[in-house]
C-alpha cells in the first residue's frame, strides 16, 4: 500500500517535468507544425546558465531566474536565426535544423564546460516528506517543482484566453494565412512562441536536473519522454500536454515499480502504442478536421 | 499601433503579370477603381480573378507591374504590411477561424491596425451594424450558418477601416435570399464608407447588379471593361464569358 501511494505521487511529480517538455513542443508545433528536436538540448544549456549563476553567487534563486530568462532570449534567437528560413519549406527542412541544433548545443556545453556529471541544487529538500511513519514517497521538492510547472501553466492559459498577445499567438496557430490578411505580423508572433517554449525547457531543466546531474546530454530522455507525453495528449493541445504528461509519468511510475526499472522507455513506448491505436491523434486532439 | 486612414484611396492596377511558377495567370491586368465604386471582376474559372485578388493583398508576388494604392506602389510588400496600409482581403472561402468564437474574430481584424480605443469603437460599432453578429458574440464561429460566417468575415475586414476592401466570391455556397443579403451590404458599405470595393464573382448576374463598373477576364488578360449596365446588356459578351 505504502509503494502504491509512493509510485503513484512520485509518478505525478516526473510527470511534471514531462508536462513542461510536452508545453514547450506543442507550443512550438501549433504555430508552426515544427517538432523542435532541440528542446531538450535548450533546456540543457539554461540549466548550465543556472549552474554558473549559484556557483559564481551562491544565489539558488537568482539561477532559476536567470535560467528562465535565458530561455526566453535563447528560444527568441534560435527562432529568428536558424528556424525563420526553414518556414513554408518542407518539413523535412526543420527537422535537420532542429535536429542540427541539438547537436549543436550538446557540443557546445561539452566543450564549454566539459563532459563530466556535475551535481545541480534543488529549492527544496529532497527528504521524503512522511504522514506520521507513512512515508510518502514525495519530497518538499518534488511539491514545488508540482507547482511550479501547475502555476506556470496556468499563467499561459490566461494569458492565451485574456490578452491581446494570446489572441495574436492563437490566430497565428489557427490559421497563419488568414492572420498576415489581418495585418498580424507573424514573424513576431513566432518568434514569441519559441521564446515561450523556450521558457518552459528551461523550467524543466532546473526542476528535473537535481535527480539527472548536469551534463551536456542530461536532457536528452527526458525529451524523449516530454515527446511522447506531447503526442499522447495530441500535439495540439496544451491540455493534453499536461494531462498527457502527468498520465505517462504516473503509468511509467508502477511499470517501473512493480515490473523492474530497467525497461522504462519501453513501456512508454507501450504506452504511446495503445493510446494511438484508441485515439490516433492523441487523447485531446479535435477528432473532426478543420472545416472551412 | 497607428490609426487608420480616414481617406479612402483609389486603387490603380498597372500592367500586372503573376502566377504561381510555371506560365503566367495574369499576363498584363490593368485595373483603375475610384473610391466609393464597386468594380466586378468576371470571368470563368481559372481565368485568374482569385490570383489578381491576391497580387493586390501581396499573397501571390507580381513578377512584374505596380499596385497603387491611394498612390503609393505596394507590389510585392509582404501581405501583413499591405494589409495595414489599408487593404481588406476577405479571401474564398471566408476564412472564418472556426476555433475562436464571433467576437475573437471580430477581434483579430483590428488588432494589427488600431489602438485599444480604436478596437473598442469598432468592435461596438460592428454590433451596431450587425446585429446578427452580436447575438452570437460568444459563441464558437463554427456554430455560424454560411451566410453568417460571410457576414462575420466582412465585418472583421472592416474593423480595420480598410480603405480598399477585395471580395472573393462572397456568394459562393449561399441561398438565394443569403446572397441577395449580402449584395445589399456591400452596396450600403460603399454608399455609406466611401470605400474601394473590387468584388470577384462567378455570379456575375448578382455581381453587375450592384457594381459601377466590371471588367472581364479571361486567360489572364482584360477581354473587357466598361459601365456595369452596358456590360451587362452585351449579350454576346454576356454569353460567351459570363454564363447568362
Amino acid at each position: 500500500m505504502q509503494e502504491f501511494i509512493e509510485f503513484g505521487l512520485g509518478g505525478i511529480g516526473i510527470g511534471m517535468i514531462y508536462a513542461a517538455i510536452a508545453l514547450s513542443l506543442v507550443l512550438i508545433w501549433r504555430g508552426t507544425r515544427v517538432l523542435n528536436y532541440s528542446q531538450g538540448g535548450m533546456a540543457m544549456f539554461t540549466t548550465y546558465v543556472a549552474w554558473l549563476v549559484i556557483s559564481h553567487t551562491g544565489n539558488y534563486w537568482l539561477g532559476f531566474v536567470l535560467a528562465l530568462a535565458s530561455g526566453l532570449v535563447l528560444g527568441a534567437i534560435l527562432e529568428r536565426t536558424v528556424v525563420r528560413p526553414t518556414v513554408g519549406k518542407s518539413p523535412l527542412n526543420s527537422v535537420i535544423v532542429t535536429i542540427g541544433l541539438l547537436i549543436f548545443l550538446e557540443g557546445l556545453a561539452g566543450i564549454i564546460y566539459g563532459g563530466q556529471y556535475r551535481s545541480f541544487p534543488a529549492a527544496y529538500s529532497i527528504h521524503g516528506l512522511k504522514a506520521g511513519s507513512f512515508s510518502l514517497g514525495i519530497s518538499p521538492n518534488d511539491l514545488f517543482t508540482a507547482v511550479a510547472v501547475l502555476a506556470a501553466a496556468l499563467a499561459l492559459a490566461l494569458v492565451f484566453r485574456y490578452t491581446t498577445v494570446g489572441l495574436r499567438l492563437r490566430a497565428t496557430a489557427f490559421d497563419s494565412g488568414v492572420a498576415r490578411l489581418l495585418g498580424i505580423r507573424i514573424g513576431r508572433v513566432l518568434t514569441l512562441g519559441w521564446a515561450l517554449a523556450g521558457l518552459f525547457g528551461a523550467l524543466a531543466g532546473v526542476l528535473v536536473t537535481p535527480s539527472t546531474f548536469l551534463y551536456p546530454n542530461s536532457m536528452d530522455s527526458i525529451f524523449v519522454l516530454g515527446f511522447t507525453a506531447a503526442v499522447i495528449g495530441g500535439l495540439d493541445s496544451p491540455v493534453g500536454a499536461v494531462v498527457g504528461g502527468v498520465l505517462l509519468g504516473v503509468v511509467l511510475s508502477y511499470a517501473g515499480g512493480y515490473l523492474g526499472n530497467d525497461l522504462v522507455l519501453v513501456y512508454g513506448l507501450v504506452v504511446l502504442a495503445l493510446v494511438l491505436m484508441v485515439r490516433p491523434s492523441g487523447l485531446f486532439s479535435s477528432a473532426t478536421a478543420r472545416r472551412v | 499601433m497607428t490609426e487608420p486612414a480616414t481617406k479612402v484611396a483609389a486603387l490603380a492596377v498597372e500592367d500586372i503579370v503573376a502566377g504561381y511558377g510555371g506560365g503566367p495567370v495574369l499576363d498584363g491586368v490593368s485595373i483603375s477603381a475610384q473610391p466609393s465604386t464597386i468594380t466586378a471582376v468576371l470571368g470563368a474559372n481559372g481565368a485568374g480573378k482569385t490570383t489578381l485578388l491576391r497580387a493586390i493583398s501581396g499573397f501571390v508576388r507580381p513578377r512584374r507591374g505596380r499596385v497603387l494604392v491611394g498612390g503609393t506602389d505596394l507590389a510585392r510588400r509582404r501581405p501583413e504590411d499591405i494589409a495595414r496600409a489599408g487593404v481588406a482581403h476577405v479571401p474564398e472561402g471566408q476564412g472564418v477561424i472556426t476555433e475562436l468564437t464571433v467576437e475573437e474574430n471580430l477581434r483579430i481584424g483590428a488588432l494589427a491596425t488600431r489602438d485599444r480605443a480604436g478596437r473598442t469603437a469598432a468592435l461596438t460599432d460592428a454590433y451596431a451594424r450587425f446585429p446578427v453578429l452580436a447575438a452570437r458574440r460568444r459563441r464558437a464561429a463554427a456554430t455560424l450558418s454560411g451566410g453568417e460566417r460571410q457576414i462575420l468575415v466582412i465585418a472583421r475586414a472592416l474593423m480595420a477601416a480598410p480603405r480598399v476592401l477585395l471580395l472573393d466570391e462572397p456568394s459562393l455556397g449561399l441561398a438565394p435570399k443569403m446572397v441577395a443579403q449580402v449584395m445589399d451590404l456591400i452596396r450600403q458599405l460603399r454608399d455609406e464608407s466611401g470605400l474601394t470595393v473590387l468584388l470577384v464573382e462567378q455570379n456575375a448576374r448578382s455581381a453587375l447588379g450592384i457594381a459601377d463598373t466590371g471588367l472581364v477576364l479571361n486567360l489572364g488578360k482584360v477581354v473587357a471593361q466598361d459601365a456595369a449596365a452596358s456590360l451587362a446588356g452585351d449579350e454576346g459578351l454576356r454569353r460567351h464569358y459570363l454564363g447568362f
